[in-house]
């Protein structure tokens, strides 16, 4: 075959133009496809495995160190093993795609790799370097170690010859012909990204060029032989690696640390092998000579035990095969506890096992960080001692039996640890990555993701049961279907003293199901009181518990509910923030295993008895914890109109006026759905009609009672799904800070809110994909269309719909500012702040449509004392 | 300025001593530059405010560079050991305190250690590879910049009597890794064949200074190469084996 001439790289200048030439070639080379690329990868790699023998001849004569038979394998496993791992690995363009969440993984080349190849494995490095370089489309300049540069280049001109006869570009791989260190720092300068495998001054040099660099540590391999382990197979696994191409892999063993139990056992072992045990006197001396001021001897590295027993001036027989110091210092000063890159190994004595892992901790501290570690044990038997090595060896490789330089490599004795001749010793190594260096670590992977709409849903309690007169015949499960024996009632004072929990009692009694009642509820329920009936509960152990009221009765239930199932539930937790109901951090305890729980509204606004909220105040602290989450969802609701027909007028206003702000919040949050949609509409519809009837008229009225009852739990049920908006937020503070009823507080902001919501133009939209632009105007006028409010445009539709809500407002008696609750402008001024903040932070902020800045909140809070409009601030209007 | 009371001779220059002033006489052979770079470094390391002597001339003795300063009345630290070796180990005590003073000053203008190292590896005989390792191993050290004397040895150090210590020669300061200068005042104790000493000196430093010996010692191989370039046949050998090592791979 005719032979190339190359243009020699023997000055920075000549550099500079071969890197460019590789630059220009890799930019053709990213553009060959998936089934070029492996034909190219498939002849490359032939053509390195037919040379392995004459590669590692060269290698060895070179640079006098290791074993040509071993180079061989070096060499074979670089080509072969690196074919087969990535023979089918997709590295051209898409990669993997998911169809159903619209994403796809694109994989392109990085560009032009540095190599920085060692004299220890100067054509088996170079090799697998340049396949795995072939194989992400990437081009690749070699930096030769002086000491090995024939043989490194040779071994680059093999594949690159192989690789631009299937195909690839000329020039996709170069290499500096008379290296120094100023052209290693151009290329690494010049590269993409830094494959540096040598000595740490180059692994430096290399992080320090300011690329992206893949570097490796030093090795300081201990192999512990545990009392358990197969003493014939650890000694010879142990000089089978340790004499491999003469020690010059860096996962080689350095030290063996041996149970006391075993010791003389694996000391004949050893012995019978071929091992030379060194007395005191020529421990000194080899010690001396392998190693100078902490340093490692050139003169040693790669070695056989009888040239360095020469070097030492010690007398070992012919065929030697390793030299063995015994010794007991770990200490850096000890010559043995270093890295010796030749046959010659320290050996320790443990007194047991955990003296042996104290041990190998050490040596791994004196220069293997992030390396690798050994082991031999039964592994049947002594799960425990392997896992507590684990978790103790601070190293990126940790062998199980097995010869630590042919292990450490990967896949030759053992199964998927990937096979490479850069092994990473992660942050504890001073490197990037912690893993075998393989295709994946020369690829830049593109993710798209198309946009996606989140899966909603739709949650309600199991059984909502209604009509007038449904409680007793809803009871009746109870004892028919679910044979339940102990209900424990949970209501205020107020309703238990005018008889309300009475006919539920009763119809227990009449059921033989044992009853226990709670009243001590008190509006804005205490951590306290829930406290006190959880008590009661765990006392009692209902199977069952009722709450009867309104929200107040609901939600201290609720939270008994949790108590008694769950004593040691913390509330901060509970009460987190969350983004997104589905990823919130804290897992919410799951309830039910103790009690069913059933809801019965004695008001028609709450909902509670349909959701998944409950809120309890720390008496303490005056902390409000609101709590979200479905399993927080009743059981069963029963809905009988017979228990809200004697409700005062000013709760019938206050929580009917909640239930209309509830729909429209509901309505207009970016979560609702068509399911809400309809609940909320339908619930706008009923209590536009019915509550000043119910209002005016009372109990003389049960058709607006009934009406309202469900129209309460409807919206109850749209917010259960589609959640709420800053209206909620607002009032809660504003309930919080000054005493105002929810209802009215809420009534007071909802206009404002309506119009802020509504703005085209919002200085800030919510997040959320269904979300796709500012649109709650839109939906507004839907409603107010819903309600046959009228109106030619979005906005005047927008503005009947306020007017609608104000006149409800006026006929159920609800004040038009904060002012008119007497709340002082001092007061009120003095908490504006704070409020405005902690409103902000509400979790009812989270699913309103317009994401709120804290100004404009402030300024609906103002607007909502002196009775102003929000007006939107100008923004820019370009047509 | 009277010379007729010579106090050392050196290869290419002689000292003088003439009442309260100590003259430096180099040889033609010197290069004008370097005199000059000497006289440069000393006053800089003067303005340190360490304790050595005042440079107060540099002119020309007989068409010869020369370079005067204070001289400094005392015993030579090399001398009172030789004269009391019971002494020895509070001397090497005040040894390394004086050196770790000096390393922590800062002399923003001196030459940098690593400048001076990479050109002096260059100027060795060893072989091409044997460079390229010295040189990545010293491009790897960290860049510091600790006042270095690049010649600290015992008889460079004049006890006064009341007690005082002068530090003198200045020649080869240069700022950079303390390490380093610690490995050259180790390497220099060796080459006087003083191997227990410059042990337990290595071991004093590193002790005081909270340095890892390892790293001391990953700066041998190069003020080993850096010595060699004097081209001494007796020191050979030491240096050449300590020269000739490898990291890990």
């Amino acid at each position: 075959m005719k032979k190339k001439a190359y243009e020699i790289v023997d000055s920075v200048k000549q550099l500079e133009k071969a890197i460019s030439r590789v630059k220009e070639a890799q930019r053709r080379f990213s553009q060959f496809s998936q089934e070029q690329v492996d034909r190219i990868f498939l002849a490359a790699a032939t053509a390195a495995n037919k040379a392995r023998i004459p590669l590692a001849k060269l290698a060895v004569e070179e640079t006098g160190m290791g074993i040509v038979e071993d180079k061989v394998i070096k060499n074979h496993y670089a080509s072969e093993y690196i074919y087969n791992t990535y023979r089918d690995t997709k590295t051209c363009g898409v990669i993997a795609e998911d169809k159903a969440y619209g994403t796809k993984k694109i994989a392109e080349p990085i560009g032009v790799i540095a190599a920085v190849i060692p004299t220890t494995n100067p054509t088996s490095t170079a090799i697998f370097k340049a396949l795995i370089a072939l194989k992400t489309r990437n081009g690749i300049i070699i930096s030769p170690h002086p000491r090995a540069k024939q043989s490194t280049i040779a071994a680059a001109k093999v594949v690159l010859e192989a690789a631009v006869a299937a195909g690839a570009p000329e020039d996709i791989i170069a290499w500096i012909d008379v290296p120094s260190l100023e052209m290693t720092n151009l290329v690494m300068a010049e590269a993409d990204i830094i494959l540096a495998t040598g000595g740490p001054g180059m692994v430096k040099a290399a992080y320090s060029s300011g690329k992206p660099a893949l570097g490796v540590g030093a090795g300081n391999t201990p192999a512990i032989i545990d009392e358990t382990a197969d003493v014939v197979l650890a000694v010879n696994s142990i000089i089978h690696s340790k004499t491999f191409d003469n020690g010059m892999i860096c996962a080689s063993e350095q030290s063996t640390i041996v149970h006391k139990n075993i010791y003389d056992k694996v000391k004949h072992e050893f012995a019978a092998r071929g091992c030379h045990f060194l007395t005191a006197e020529e421990k000194e001396k080899v010690g001396k000579t392998i190693l100078i001021n902490g340093a490692l001897n050139a003169k040693i590295v790669g070695q056989s035990a009888c040239k360095i027993a020469e070097l030492a001036g010690v007398k070992v027989p012919e065929g030697t095969k390793i030299l063995i110091g015994e010794t007991d210092s770990t200490d850096l000063s000890e010559e043995f506890a270093h890295e010796k890159l030749s046959p010659v190994l320290a050996m320790y004595k443990a007194k047991d096992i955990q003296d042996a892992f104290s041990k190998a901790e050490q040596l791994i501290a004196d220069g293997g960080y992030g390396h690798t570690s050994s082991i031999y044990l039964d592994v049947k038997t002594q799960q425990d001692k392997l896992e507590e090595f684990q978790s103790r060896m601070k190293t990126c490789r940790i062998l199980v039996n097995t010869p630590s330089s042919q292990g450490g490599i990967g896949d030759i004795y053992n199964f998927r640890l990937t096979p490479s001749l850069t092994l990473g010793c992660g942050s504890w190594g001073g490197n990037s990555v912690s893993e075998n260096v393989g295709v994946k670590h020369l690829l830049n992977i593109k993710t798209v993701a198309e946009r996606r709409e989140n899966m909603l849903w739709f949650r309600a309690p199991q059984k909502v049961y209604l009509k007038r007169g449904c409680l007793p015949v809803a009871l009746d499960e109870l004892k028919t279907v679910m044979d339940k024996k102990r209900a424990f009632v949970v209501t205020d004072q107020f309703l238990y003293e005018n008889g309300f929990a009475k006919p539920i009692i009763d119809k227990l009694d009449e059921m033989g199901i044992a009853s226990a009642a709670f009243f001590d509820v008190a509006p804005d329920p205490t951590l306290a009181c829930a406290k006190a009936g959880a008590e009661q509960m765990r006392a009692f152990k209902p199977d069952t518990i009722i709450a009867l009221g309104g929200g107040s009765a609901m939600d201290a239930a609720k939270i008994m509910w949790v108590l008694y199932e769950h004593p040691d539930a913390d509330f901060m937790d509970m009460a987190m923030r969350f983004m997104d109901i589905r990823k919130r951090v804290y897992t919410f305890p799951k309830m039910g295993e103790k009690a069913y729980f059933i809801a019965i509204p004695t008001s028609a606004g709450t909902g509670s008895e349909v959701t998944p909220f409950a809120v309890i105040t720390d008496e303490k602290s005056g902390v409000k914890y609101p709590l979200a989450d479905y399993e927080l969802l009743p059981n069963m609701a029963i809905v009988d109109p017979d228990l809200q027909m004697t409700a005062p007028k000013g709760l019938t206003s206050a929580s009917g006026i909640d239930a209309v702000t509830h729909a429209l919040e509901a309505y207009a949050s970016m979560m609702a759905t068509d399911y809400t949609d309809g609940l909320a509409l339908r619930a706008l519809k009923i209590i536009f009609e019915y509550l000043p009837r119910a209002y005016d008229n009372g109990e003389k009225d049960p058709e607006a009672r009934e009406k309202m009852a469900n129209a309460a739990t409807m919206a109850g049920m749209a917010f259960a799904n589609a959640f709420l908006g800053v209206s909620h937020s607002l009032a809660h503070k504003l309930g919080a800070y000054h005493h105002i009823p929810h209802g009215i507080a809420n009534a007071l902001v909802i206009e404002d809110v309506l119009r802020f919501n509504a703005a085209e133009v919002p200085a800030k939209m919510g997040t959320f994909p269904q979300y796709a632009h500012p649109h709650t105007l839109a939906r507004y006028a839907e409603v107010a269309d819903y309600l046959g409010l009228g109106g030619k445009t979005d906005k005047q539709k927008l503005e009947n719909l306020i007017k609608a809500i104000r006149e409800l407002r006026h006929k159920i008696g609800i004040k038009d500012t904060i002012a008119d609750y007497g709340i002082s402008e001092k007061d009120f001024l003095a908490t504006l702040d704070e409020m405005t903040e902690n409103a902000f932070d509400d979790q009812c902020t989270g699913a309103n449509p317009r994401y709120p800045l804290m100004s404009e909140l402030k300024q609906i809070y103002l607007n909502a004392y002196y009775g102003k409009t929000f007006t939107e601030k100008e923004y820019p209007k370009e047509v | 300025m009277k010379l007729d009371n010579i106090i050392a001779e050196r290869i290419n220059k002689t000292i003088y001593r003439d009442g309260n002033k100590c003259i430096k006489v180099f040889d033609e052979s010197y290069s004008k530059a370097d005199v000059l770079n000497e006289a440069l470094n000393h006053a800089r390391v003067e303005e340190t405010g360490l304790n050595i002597p005042e440079l107060s001339e540099v002119t020309r003795i007989n068409g010869k560079w020369a370079i005067v300063s204070q001289f400094i009345e005392g015993e030579n630290l090399a001398d009172l050991i030789a004269a009391d070796p019971a002494k020895y180990d509070e001397y090497l005590n005040m040894f390394v305190d004086l050196q770790l003073e000096i390393q922590s000053k800062r002399s923003p203008l001196l030459s940098q250690l690593k400048d001076k190292m990479n050109r002096k590896i260059d100027l060795t005989d060893l072989d091409e590879t044997t460079k390229y390792d010295l040189h990545t191993r010293l491009t790897s050290a960290p860049d510091h910049s600790k006042l270095c004397h690049g010649d600290y040895n015992t008889s460079n150090i004049i006890i006064t009597p009341d007690g005082t210590p002068y530090v003198l020669d200045w020649a080869h300061a240069t700022q950079g890794n303390a390490s380093a200068d610690a490995a050259r005042t180790y390497l220099l104790f060796c080459l006087s064949g003083n191997i227990a000493g410059a042990d337990k000196y290595l071991d004093l430093f590193c002790q005081k200074s909270g340095t890892a010996k390892k790293y001391v010692q990953s700066w041998m191989p190069i003020v080993a190469a850096s010595q060699s370039v004097k081209k001494n046949c007796k020191e050979k050998e030491i240096l050449l084996r300590w020269v000739n090592v490898v990291d890990y791979e």
